[in-house]
Protein backbone atom coordinates (compact mmCIF):
# COMPACT_ATOMS: atom_id res chain seq x y z
CA UNK A 1 0.00 0.00 0.00
CA UNK A 2 2.75 2.43 0.97
CA UNK A 3 4.50 1.79 -2.32
CA UNK A 4 1.37 2.48 -4.23
CA UNK A 5 0.71 5.77 -2.54
CA UNK A 6 4.30 6.89 -3.00
CA UNK A 7 3.99 6.14 -6.67
CA UNK A 8 1.10 8.52 -6.93
CA UNK A 9 2.86 11.49 -5.45
CA UNK A 10 2.91 14.69 -7.42
CA UNK A 11 0.43 14.11 -10.23
CA UNK A 12 -3.00 12.97 -11.24
CA UNK A 13 -3.48 9.26 -10.89
CA UNK A 14 -5.79 6.44 -9.98
CA UNK A 15 -4.92 3.30 -8.07
CA UNK A 16 -7.28 0.37 -7.73
CA UNK A 17 -6.62 -2.65 -5.55
CA UNK A 18 -8.71 -5.79 -5.07
CA UNK A 19 -12.02 -4.33 -6.18
CA UNK A 20 -14.94 -6.74 -6.08
CA UNK A 21 -18.48 -6.05 -7.14
CA UNK A 22 -21.58 -8.15 -7.62
CA UNK A 23 -25.14 -7.43 -8.68
CA UNK A 24 -26.90 -9.76 -6.28
CA UNK A 25 -25.49 -13.20 -7.12
CA UNK A 26 -23.88 -12.15 -10.39
CA UNK A 27 -20.29 -11.34 -9.62
CA UNK A 28 -18.94 -8.80 -12.11
CA UNK A 29 -15.57 -7.78 -10.70
CA UNK A 30 -13.41 -10.36 -8.94
CA UNK A 31 -10.46 -8.47 -7.53
CA UNK A 32 -9.49 -5.79 -10.02
CA UNK A 33 -6.00 -4.33 -9.64
CA UNK A 34 -5.06 -1.38 -11.77
CA UNK A 35 -2.93 1.74 -11.73
CA UNK A 36 -2.97 4.84 -13.89
CA UNK A 37 -0.10 7.26 -13.61
CA UNK A 38 0.18 10.90 -14.68
CA UNK A 39 0.67 11.53 -18.38
CA UNK A 40 -0.72 8.15 -19.42
CA UNK A 41 -3.41 7.40 -21.96
CA UNK A 42 -4.82 4.01 -21.08
CA UNK A 43 -7.67 1.94 -22.39
CA UNK A 44 -9.81 -0.80 -20.93
CA UNK A 45 -11.47 -3.15 -23.36
CA UNK A 46 -13.71 -6.11 -22.86
CA UNK A 47 -16.79 -7.76 -24.21
CA UNK A 48 -20.31 -6.50 -23.58
CA UNK A 49 -21.25 -7.18 -19.98
CA UNK A 50 -17.64 -7.71 -18.90
CA UNK A 51 -18.03 -5.04 -16.20
CA UNK A 52 -16.22 -2.09 -17.79
CA UNK A 53 -18.96 0.41 -17.00
CA UNK A 54 -19.32 -1.00 -13.48
CA UNK A 55 -15.61 -0.50 -12.92
CA UNK A 56 -15.69 3.05 -14.23
CA UNK A 57 -18.74 3.89 -12.11
CA UNK A 58 -16.81 2.67 -9.08
CA UNK A 59 -13.79 4.77 -10.05
CA UNK A 60 -16.02 7.82 -10.51
CA UNK A 61 -17.88 7.35 -7.23
CA UNK A 62 -21.22 6.54 -8.83
CA UNK A 63 -21.18 3.05 -7.40
CA UNK A 64 -19.77 1.63 -4.20
CA UNK A 65 -17.63 -1.46 -4.60
CA UNK A 66 -18.41 -4.42 -2.38
CA UNK A 67 -14.75 -4.66 -1.45
CA UNK A 68 -11.42 -3.15 -2.38
CA UNK A 69 -9.64 0.16 -2.57
CA UNK A 70 -9.80 3.03 -5.01
CA UNK A 71 -7.46 5.95 -4.67
CA UNK A 72 -7.64 9.16 -6.66
CA UNK A 73 -5.27 12.02 -6.77
CA UNK A 74 -6.19 15.25 -8.50
CA UNK A 75 -9.41 16.63 -9.94
CA UNK A 76 -11.20 14.12 -12.04
CA UNK A 77 -13.69 14.32 -14.84
CA UNK A 78 -16.10 11.54 -15.66
CA UNK A 79 -17.91 11.08 -18.95
CA UNK A 80 -20.62 8.45 -18.43
CA UNK A 81 -21.48 5.99 -21.18
CA UNK A 82 -25.09 7.09 -21.23
CA UNK A 83 -25.45 10.77 -22.09
CA UNK A 84 -26.50 12.65 -18.94
CA UNK A 85 -27.98 15.99 -19.92
CA UNK A 86 -31.05 18.06 -19.20
CA UNK A 87 -33.09 18.17 -22.40
CA UNK A 88 -34.83 21.39 -21.38
CA UNK A 89 -31.58 23.39 -21.14
CA UNK A 90 -29.46 24.77 -23.97
CA UNK A 91 -25.80 23.89 -24.45
CA UNK A 92 -24.80 27.26 -22.99
CA UNK A 93 -27.08 26.77 -19.98
CA UNK A 94 -25.45 23.39 -19.34
CA UNK A 95 -22.04 25.03 -19.38
CA UNK A 96 -23.17 27.82 -17.05
CA UNK A 97 -24.76 25.31 -14.67
CA UNK A 98 -21.59 23.23 -14.49
CA UNK A 99 -19.43 26.33 -14.32
CA UNK A 100 -21.22 27.05 -11.05
CA UNK A 101 -20.79 23.43 -9.93
CA UNK A 102 -17.04 23.41 -10.64
CA UNK A 103 -16.68 26.97 -9.28
CA UNK A 104 -14.94 28.06 -12.48
CA UNK A 105 -14.08 31.67 -13.10
CA UNK A 106 -14.97 31.48 -16.78
CA UNK A 107 -15.81 29.13 -19.62
CA UNK A 108 -12.64 29.58 -21.67
CA UNK A 109 -11.56 25.98 -21.30
CA UNK A 110 -15.05 24.68 -22.11
CA UNK A 111 -15.12 26.88 -25.21
CA UNK A 112 -11.78 25.46 -26.34
CA UNK A 113 -13.12 21.93 -25.99
CA UNK A 114 -16.24 22.91 -27.93
CA UNK A 115 -14.09 24.36 -30.70
CA UNK A 116 -11.98 21.23 -30.83
CA UNK A 117 -15.09 19.07 -31.07
CA UNK A 118 -16.64 21.62 -33.44
CA UNK A 119 -20.04 22.23 -31.97
CA UNK A 120 -19.76 25.83 -30.76
CA UNK A 121 -22.52 26.80 -33.20
CA UNK A 122 -25.04 24.84 -31.12
CA UNK A 123 -24.53 26.93 -27.98
CA UNK A 124 -28.10 28.18 -27.94
CA UNK A 125 -29.79 24.94 -28.94
CA UNK A 126 -31.63 22.90 -26.33
CA UNK A 127 -30.02 19.55 -25.55
CA UNK A 128 -33.27 17.79 -26.42
CA UNK A 129 -33.05 19.12 -29.98
CA UNK A 130 -29.42 18.09 -30.59
CA UNK A 131 -28.38 15.10 -32.68
CA UNK A 132 -27.02 12.03 -30.88
CA UNK A 133 -23.43 12.88 -31.81
CA UNK A 134 -23.71 16.48 -30.64
CA UNK A 135 -25.29 15.36 -27.38
CA UNK A 136 -22.31 13.11 -26.86
CA UNK A 137 -19.96 16.04 -27.57
CA UNK A 138 -21.71 18.05 -24.86
CA UNK A 139 -21.59 15.04 -22.53
CA UNK A 140 -17.83 14.88 -23.06
CA UNK A 141 -17.38 18.65 -22.71
CA UNK A 142 -19.04 18.58 -19.29
CA UNK A 143 -16.42 16.05 -18.21
CA UNK A 144 -13.53 18.13 -19.54
CA UNK A 145 -14.54 21.71 -18.90
CA UNK A 146 -12.80 22.03 -15.51
CA UNK A 147 -9.51 20.74 -16.92
CA UNK A 148 -9.37 17.60 -14.78
CA UNK A 149 -6.11 15.87 -13.97
CA UNK A 150 -7.70 12.43 -14.19
CA UNK A 151 -10.18 11.67 -16.95
CA UNK A 152 -12.50 8.69 -16.85
CA UNK A 153 -14.23 8.27 -20.20
CA UNK A 154 -16.76 5.50 -20.81
CA UNK A 155 -17.11 4.94 -24.55
CA UNK A 156 -16.93 8.70 -25.08
CA UNK A 157 -17.07 8.64 -28.88
CA UNK A 158 -20.38 6.84 -29.36
CA UNK A 159 -22.29 8.55 -32.16
CA UNK A 160 -19.27 10.55 -33.37
CA UNK A 161 -18.61 10.77 -37.08
CA UNK A 162 -15.14 9.79 -38.33
CA UNK A 163 -13.69 13.31 -38.20
CA UNK A 164 -14.93 13.91 -34.66
CA UNK A 165 -13.67 10.49 -33.65
CA UNK A 166 -10.22 11.43 -34.92
CA UNK A 167 -10.39 14.79 -33.16
CA UNK A 168 -11.35 13.04 -29.95
CA UNK A 169 -8.17 10.96 -30.07
CA UNK A 170 -6.08 14.05 -30.86
CA UNK A 171 -7.65 15.73 -27.85
CA UNK A 172 -6.95 12.69 -25.65
CA UNK A 173 -3.32 12.62 -26.81
CA UNK A 174 -2.88 16.34 -26.09
CA UNK A 175 -4.32 15.88 -22.62
CA UNK A 176 -1.92 13.01 -22.02
CA UNK A 177 0.98 15.15 -23.27
CA UNK A 178 -0.08 17.87 -20.83
CA UNK A 179 0.37 15.38 -17.99
CA UNK A 180 -3.23 14.33 -17.54
CA UNK A 181 -4.17 10.73 -16.81
CA UNK A 182 -6.73 9.54 -19.33
CA UNK A 183 -8.64 6.29 -19.06
CA UNK A 184 -10.88 5.32 -21.96
CA UNK A 185 -13.25 2.39 -21.71
CA UNK A 186 -14.38 0.73 -24.91
CA UNK A 187 -15.79 -2.56 -26.08
CA UNK A 188 -13.64 -2.18 -29.18
CA UNK A 189 -9.92 -2.83 -29.30
CA UNK A 190 -9.34 -0.99 -32.58
CA UNK A 191 -7.82 1.95 -30.80
CA UNK A 192 -5.02 -0.06 -29.22
CA UNK A 193 -2.26 1.67 -31.15
CA UNK A 194 -3.35 5.07 -29.85
CA UNK A 195 -2.91 3.99 -26.23
CA UNK A 196 0.07 3.87 -23.92
CA UNK A 197 -1.47 1.03 -21.99
CA UNK A 198 -4.17 -1.43 -22.90
CA UNK A 199 -6.02 -3.48 -20.32
CA UNK A 200 -8.53 -6.23 -20.94
CA UNK A 201 -11.35 -6.91 -18.50
CA UNK A 202 -12.17 -10.57 -18.62
CA UNK A 203 -13.78 -12.94 -16.14
CA UNK A 204 -13.95 -10.12 -13.62
CA UNK A 205 -10.24 -9.31 -13.59
CA UNK A 206 -8.03 -6.89 -15.49
CA UNK A 207 -5.14 -8.18 -17.55
CA UNK A 208 -2.55 -5.90 -19.11
CA UNK A 209 -2.03 -6.31 -22.82
CA UNK A 210 0.63 -4.73 -24.95
CA UNK A 211 -0.67 -1.46 -26.33
CA UNK A 212 -1.04 -1.55 -30.08
CA UNK A 213 -1.26 -5.33 -30.21
CA UNK A 214 -5.00 -5.70 -29.72
CA UNK B 1 -23.16 32.65 2.07
CA UNK B 2 -23.05 34.79 -1.05
CA UNK B 3 -21.82 31.82 -3.06
CA UNK B 4 -24.70 29.69 -1.75
CA UNK B 5 -27.19 32.38 -2.60
CA UNK B 6 -25.82 32.55 -6.12
CA UNK B 7 -25.85 28.75 -6.47
CA UNK B 8 -29.40 28.61 -5.14
CA UNK B 9 -30.52 31.33 -7.57
CA UNK B 10 -28.83 29.58 -10.51
CA UNK B 11 -30.36 26.20 -9.69
CA UNK B 12 -33.80 27.75 -9.13
CA UNK B 13 -33.63 29.59 -12.45
CA UNK B 14 -32.74 26.44 -14.38
CA UNK B 15 -35.37 24.48 -12.46
CA UNK B 16 -38.02 26.99 -13.47
CA UNK B 17 -36.84 26.89 -17.08
CA UNK B 18 -37.21 23.12 -17.00
CA UNK B 19 -40.73 23.29 -15.58
CA UNK B 20 -41.65 26.02 -18.04
CA UNK B 21 -40.56 23.81 -20.93
CA UNK B 22 -42.71 20.95 -19.69
CA UNK B 23 -45.41 21.84 -22.19
CA UNK B 24 -47.81 19.15 -21.13
CA UNK B 25 -47.76 20.42 -17.55
CA UNK B 26 -48.24 23.98 -18.82
CA UNK B 27 -51.25 22.86 -20.87
CA UNK B 28 -52.66 21.15 -17.82
CA UNK B 29 -52.22 24.32 -15.82
CA UNK B 30 -53.81 26.62 -18.37
CA UNK B 31 -56.69 24.46 -19.61
CA UNK B 32 -57.25 21.54 -17.28
CA UNK B 33 -57.91 23.51 -14.11
CA UNK B 34 -60.59 25.89 -15.46
CA UNK B 35 -62.10 23.15 -17.62
CA UNK B 36 -62.32 20.73 -14.74
CA UNK B 37 -63.76 23.15 -12.18
CA UNK B 38 -66.04 24.67 -14.83
CA UNK B 39 -67.46 21.32 -15.94
CA UNK B 40 -67.96 20.22 -12.36
CA UNK B 41 -69.92 23.38 -11.63
CA UNK B 42 -72.09 23.00 -14.72
CA UNK B 43 -72.74 19.25 -14.64
CA UNK B 44 -73.07 18.33 -10.97
CA UNK B 45 -76.58 19.02 -9.58
CA UNK B 46 -76.78 22.07 -7.35
CA UNK B 47 -79.06 20.49 -4.80
CA UNK B 48 -78.00 20.89 -1.18
CA UNK B 49 -75.71 18.24 0.29
CA UNK B 50 -76.09 18.20 4.06
CA UNK B 51 -73.12 16.98 6.09
CA UNK B 52 -71.22 17.75 9.23
CA UNK B 53 -67.84 19.40 8.72
CA UNK B 54 -65.38 17.93 11.21
CA UNK B 55 -63.12 20.99 11.08
CA UNK B 56 -65.73 23.40 12.51
CA UNK B 57 -68.33 21.01 13.92
CA UNK B 58 -70.97 22.85 11.87
CA UNK B 59 -73.80 21.19 10.01
CA UNK B 60 -73.51 22.52 6.46
CA UNK B 61 -75.68 22.10 3.39
CA UNK B 62 -73.77 23.58 0.45
CA UNK B 63 -74.76 23.19 -3.18
CA UNK B 64 -73.43 19.88 -4.52
CA UNK B 65 -71.74 21.49 -7.51
CA UNK B 66 -69.92 24.07 -5.34
CA UNK B 67 -68.75 21.40 -2.93
CA UNK B 68 -67.55 19.18 -5.76
CA UNK B 69 -65.82 22.13 -7.38
CA UNK B 70 -63.66 22.42 -4.27
CA UNK B 71 -62.66 18.75 -4.34
CA UNK B 72 -62.26 19.00 -8.13
CA UNK B 73 -59.86 21.94 -7.73
CA UNK B 74 -57.91 20.03 -5.09
CA UNK B 75 -57.76 17.06 -7.43
CA UNK B 76 -56.52 19.28 -10.28
CA UNK B 77 -53.80 21.17 -8.41
CA UNK B 78 -52.48 18.04 -6.74
CA UNK B 79 -52.27 16.22 -10.06
CA UNK B 80 -50.50 19.10 -11.77
CA UNK B 81 -47.81 19.63 -9.12
CA UNK B 82 -47.46 15.88 -8.59
CA UNK B 83 -46.96 15.38 -12.32
CA UNK B 84 -44.55 18.32 -12.66
CA UNK B 85 -42.32 17.21 -9.83
CA UNK B 86 -42.52 13.56 -10.80
CA UNK B 87 -41.49 14.34 -14.39
CA UNK B 88 -38.62 16.59 -13.27
CA UNK B 89 -37.36 14.04 -10.74
CA UNK B 90 -37.80 11.02 -12.98
CA UNK B 91 -35.98 12.49 -15.96
CA UNK B 92 -33.51 14.64 -14.03
CA UNK B 93 -32.23 12.20 -11.41
CA UNK B 94 -28.95 11.37 -13.14
CA UNK B 95 -28.41 14.99 -14.14
CA UNK B 96 -28.81 16.09 -10.51
CA UNK B 97 -26.33 13.45 -9.52
CA UNK B 98 -23.85 14.60 -12.13
CA UNK B 99 -24.18 18.17 -10.87
CA UNK B 100 -23.76 17.07 -7.26
CA UNK B 101 -20.69 15.01 -8.11
CA UNK B 102 -19.26 17.96 -10.00
CA UNK B 103 -19.40 19.89 -6.76
CA UNK B 104 -22.83 21.54 -6.79
CA UNK B 105 -23.98 21.61 -3.16
CA UNK B 106 -26.94 19.29 -2.80
CA UNK B 107 -28.54 21.65 -0.30
CA UNK B 108 -28.75 24.34 -2.97
CA UNK B 109 -30.17 21.88 -5.48
CA UNK B 110 -32.82 20.75 -2.99
CA UNK B 111 -33.69 24.29 -1.93
CA UNK B 112 -34.04 25.26 -5.58
CA UNK B 113 -36.48 22.42 -6.15
CA UNK B 114 -38.42 23.44 -3.05
CA UNK B 115 -38.54 27.04 -4.25
CA UNK B 116 -39.87 25.97 -7.67
CA UNK B 117 -42.48 23.79 -6.02
CA UNK B 118 -43.58 26.60 -3.68
CA UNK B 119 -43.83 29.04 -6.56
CA UNK B 120 -45.72 26.61 -8.80
CA UNK B 121 -48.09 25.66 -5.97
CA UNK B 122 -48.79 29.29 -5.14
CA UNK B 123 -49.58 30.15 -8.75
CA UNK B 124 -51.78 27.09 -9.18
CA UNK B 125 -53.66 27.73 -5.95
CA UNK B 126 -54.30 31.35 -6.90
CA UNK B 127 -55.37 30.38 -10.41
CA UNK B 128 -57.75 27.63 -9.24
CA UNK B 129 -59.23 29.90 -6.57
CA UNK B 130 -59.80 32.64 -9.14
CA UNK B 131 -61.44 30.11 -11.49
CA UNK B 132 -63.86 29.08 -8.72
CA UNK B 133 -64.60 32.65 -7.72
CA UNK B 134 -65.98 33.25 -11.21
CA UNK B 135 -68.81 30.81 -10.48
CA UNK B 136 -69.60 31.55 -6.83
CA UNK B 137 -68.24 33.38 -3.80
CA UNK B 138 -66.38 31.27 -1.25
CA UNK B 139 -66.69 32.72 2.25
CA UNK B 140 -62.91 32.72 2.87
CA UNK B 141 -61.15 32.84 -0.52
CA UNK B 142 -57.68 33.30 0.99
CA UNK B 143 -58.13 30.26 3.18
CA UNK B 144 -59.36 28.35 0.13
CA UNK B 145 -56.20 29.33 -1.78
CA UNK B 146 -54.06 28.38 1.22
CA UNK B 147 -55.71 24.95 1.43
CA UNK B 148 -55.13 24.35 -2.28
CA UNK B 149 -51.53 25.56 -1.89
CA UNK B 150 -50.79 23.12 0.94
CA UNK B 151 -52.34 20.20 -0.95
CA UNK B 152 -50.36 21.09 -4.08
CA UNK B 153 -47.15 21.19 -2.03
CA UNK B 154 -47.88 17.77 -0.56
CA UNK B 155 -48.45 16.14 -3.92
CA UNK B 156 -45.41 17.90 -5.39
CA UNK B 157 -43.28 16.29 -2.69
CA UNK B 158 -45.07 13.01 -3.36
CA UNK B 159 -44.12 13.39 -7.03
CA UNK B 160 -40.46 13.69 -5.98
CA UNK B 161 -40.72 10.51 -3.90
CA UNK B 162 -42.38 8.57 -6.71
CA UNK B 163 -39.97 9.97 -9.29
CA UNK B 164 -37.10 8.70 -7.16
CA UNK B 165 -38.50 5.26 -6.40
CA UNK B 166 -40.44 4.14 -9.46
CA UNK B 167 -38.71 2.79 -12.53
CA UNK B 168 -41.16 3.59 -15.29
CA UNK B 169 -42.89 6.83 -16.16
CA UNK B 170 -46.27 5.22 -16.59
CA UNK B 171 -46.05 3.73 -13.09
CA UNK B 172 -45.62 7.18 -11.61
CA UNK B 173 -48.44 8.71 -13.62
CA UNK B 174 -50.80 5.91 -12.64
CA UNK B 175 -49.76 6.00 -8.99
CA UNK B 176 -50.27 9.78 -8.80
CA UNK B 177 -53.64 9.78 -10.53
CA UNK B 178 -55.00 6.90 -8.48
CA UNK B 179 -53.69 8.32 -5.21
CA UNK B 180 -55.25 11.70 -5.88
CA UNK B 181 -58.57 10.26 -7.05
CA UNK B 182 -58.93 7.87 -4.12
CA UNK B 183 -57.68 10.44 -1.63
CA UNK B 184 -60.03 13.22 -2.64
CA UNK B 185 -63.10 11.32 -3.92
CA UNK B 186 -63.42 9.45 -0.64
CA UNK B 187 -63.73 12.75 1.21
CA UNK B 188 -66.45 14.26 -0.99
CA UNK B 189 -69.88 13.81 0.61
CA UNK B 190 -71.52 14.09 -2.83
CA UNK B 191 -69.89 10.95 -4.14
CA UNK B 192 -68.94 9.13 -0.95
CA UNK B 193 -71.41 8.19 1.80
CA UNK B 194 -68.39 7.45 3.97
CA UNK B 195 -66.87 10.93 3.72
CA UNK B 196 -67.08 11.34 7.49
CA UNK B 197 -65.60 7.92 8.21
CA UNK B 198 -62.71 8.26 10.71
CA UNK B 199 -60.44 6.52 8.22
CA UNK B 200 -60.61 9.53 5.90
CA UNK B 201 -58.59 11.45 8.51
CA UNK B 202 -55.60 9.41 7.46
CA UNK B 203 -55.82 10.48 3.83
CA UNK B 204 -53.03 12.77 2.50
CA UNK B 205 -55.25 15.77 1.78
CA UNK B 206 -57.60 15.47 4.75
CA UNK B 207 -56.33 18.75 6.21
CA UNK B 208 -56.75 20.62 2.94
CA UNK B 209 -60.19 19.18 2.18
CA UNK B 210 -61.41 20.22 5.63
CA UNK B 211 -59.82 23.67 5.38
CA UNK B 212 -61.04 24.26 1.82
CA UNK B 213 -64.58 23.18 2.67
CA UNK B 214 -64.59 25.48 5.70
CA UNK B 215 -63.25 28.24 3.44
CA UNK B 216 -66.08 27.71 1.01
CA UNK B 217 -69.06 27.53 3.31
CA UNK B 218 -68.11 28.74 6.78
CA UNK B 219 -66.56 31.82 8.33
CA UNK B 220 -64.72 29.85 11.01
CA UNK B 221 -60.91 29.85 10.64
CA UNK B 222 -59.33 26.40 10.78
CA UNK B 223 -55.56 26.85 11.22
CA UNK B 224 -55.17 23.39 12.76
CA UNK B 225 -56.22 21.73 9.51
CA UNK B 226 -53.84 23.79 7.43
CA UNK B 227 -51.13 22.83 9.91
CA UNK B 228 -52.11 19.17 9.54
CA UNK B 229 -51.70 19.50 5.78
CA UNK B 230 -48.33 21.18 6.22
CA UNK B 231 -47.35 18.27 8.46
CA UNK B 232 -48.20 15.90 5.61
CA UNK B 233 -46.09 18.05 3.33
CA UNK B 234 -43.19 18.03 5.78
CA UNK B 235 -43.34 14.24 6.13
CA UNK B 236 -43.55 13.68 2.38
CA UNK B 237 -40.83 16.25 1.73
CA UNK B 238 -38.59 14.44 4.21
CA UNK B 239 -39.08 11.21 2.27
CA UNK B 240 -38.32 13.09 -0.94
CA UNK B 241 -35.20 14.56 0.65
CA UNK B 242 -33.96 11.13 1.72
CA UNK B 243 -34.63 9.76 -1.76
CA UNK B 244 -32.76 12.71 -3.33
CA UNK B 245 -29.88 12.30 -0.89
CA UNK B 246 -29.64 8.61 -1.71
CA UNK B 247 -29.77 9.16 -5.46
CA UNK B 248 -27.16 11.88 -5.53
CA UNK B 249 -24.73 10.30 -3.07
CA UNK B 250 -21.08 10.04 -3.92
CA UNK B 251 -19.64 6.62 -3.17
CA UNK B 252 -16.22 8.18 -2.70
CA UNK B 253 -15.56 9.54 0.78
CA UNK B 254 -14.94 13.21 1.39
CA UNK B 255 -11.52 14.70 0.74
CA UNK B 256 -9.05 14.38 3.53
CA UNK B 257 -10.20 11.01 4.74
CA UNK B 258 -7.10 8.97 5.43
CA UNK B 259 -6.46 5.91 3.33
CA UNK B 260 -5.21 3.02 5.39
CA UNK B 261 -4.42 -0.55 4.56
CA UNK B 262 -6.29 -1.76 7.63
CA UNK B 263 -9.57 -0.35 6.52
CA UNK B 264 -9.59 -2.71 3.56
CA UNK B 265 -10.36 -5.44 6.02
CA UNK B 266 -13.64 -3.77 6.78
CA UNK B 267 -14.84 -4.96 3.38
CA UNK B 268 -15.61 -1.40 2.49
CA UNK B 269 -14.37 0.64 -0.37
CA UNK B 270 -11.47 2.76 0.74
CA UNK B 271 -11.02 5.82 -1.32
CA UNK B 272 -9.75 9.30 -1.18
CA UNK B 273 -11.71 11.70 -3.25
CA UNK B 274 -9.93 13.97 -5.60
CA UNK B 275 -9.59 17.41 -4.11
CA UNK B 276 -12.33 18.05 -6.20
CA UNK B 277 -14.38 19.12 -8.54
CA UNK B 278 -14.80 22.45 -6.93
CA UNK B 279 -11.35 23.64 -7.86
CA UNK B 280 -10.18 25.28 -10.98
CA UNK B 281 -6.74 25.49 -12.33
CA UNK B 282 -5.45 27.28 -15.32
CA UNK B 283 -6.62 25.34 -18.29
CA UNK B 284 -4.16 23.46 -20.35
CA UNK B 285 -4.68 23.21 -24.02
CA UNK B 286 -6.91 20.27 -24.65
Amino acid sequence: MATLLTGLAGGGAVEVRGVYHAYRRRVVLRGVDFGLGPGVLAGIVGENGAGKTTLLKILAGELRADRGMVHHRGRFGYCPQEVVLNDALTVRQHLEFFKAAFALADLRHAEKVMETLRFSQYADVRAGALSGGTRQKLNLTLALMHDPQVLLLDEPYQGFDWDTYQRFWELAARLRDAGRSVLVVSHLAYDGERLDELWRLEAGTLRRETAGAA
Amino acid sequence: MRRHLSLFATATWYDLIEHGRNRFAMLLVVFFIPTWVGLVYLTIPDRATPFQLAATGERLAPAGNELTQITGALNAVTLVTGFMMFAATFTGGRFDRRLAMAGYPRTDLVLAKAASLILASALLAAYATAAMCIAWAPKQPYLLAAALFCAALTYGAMGVVMGSLLHREVEGMFALVMTSVIDIALQNPVVSAGADNPLTRLLPTYGSVQAATAAGFSTTPVPAYLSLQLLWFAATALLGLLAFHHRTRNALPRPGRPVTAESRDAAALETQRAPAAGQNSSPSSP
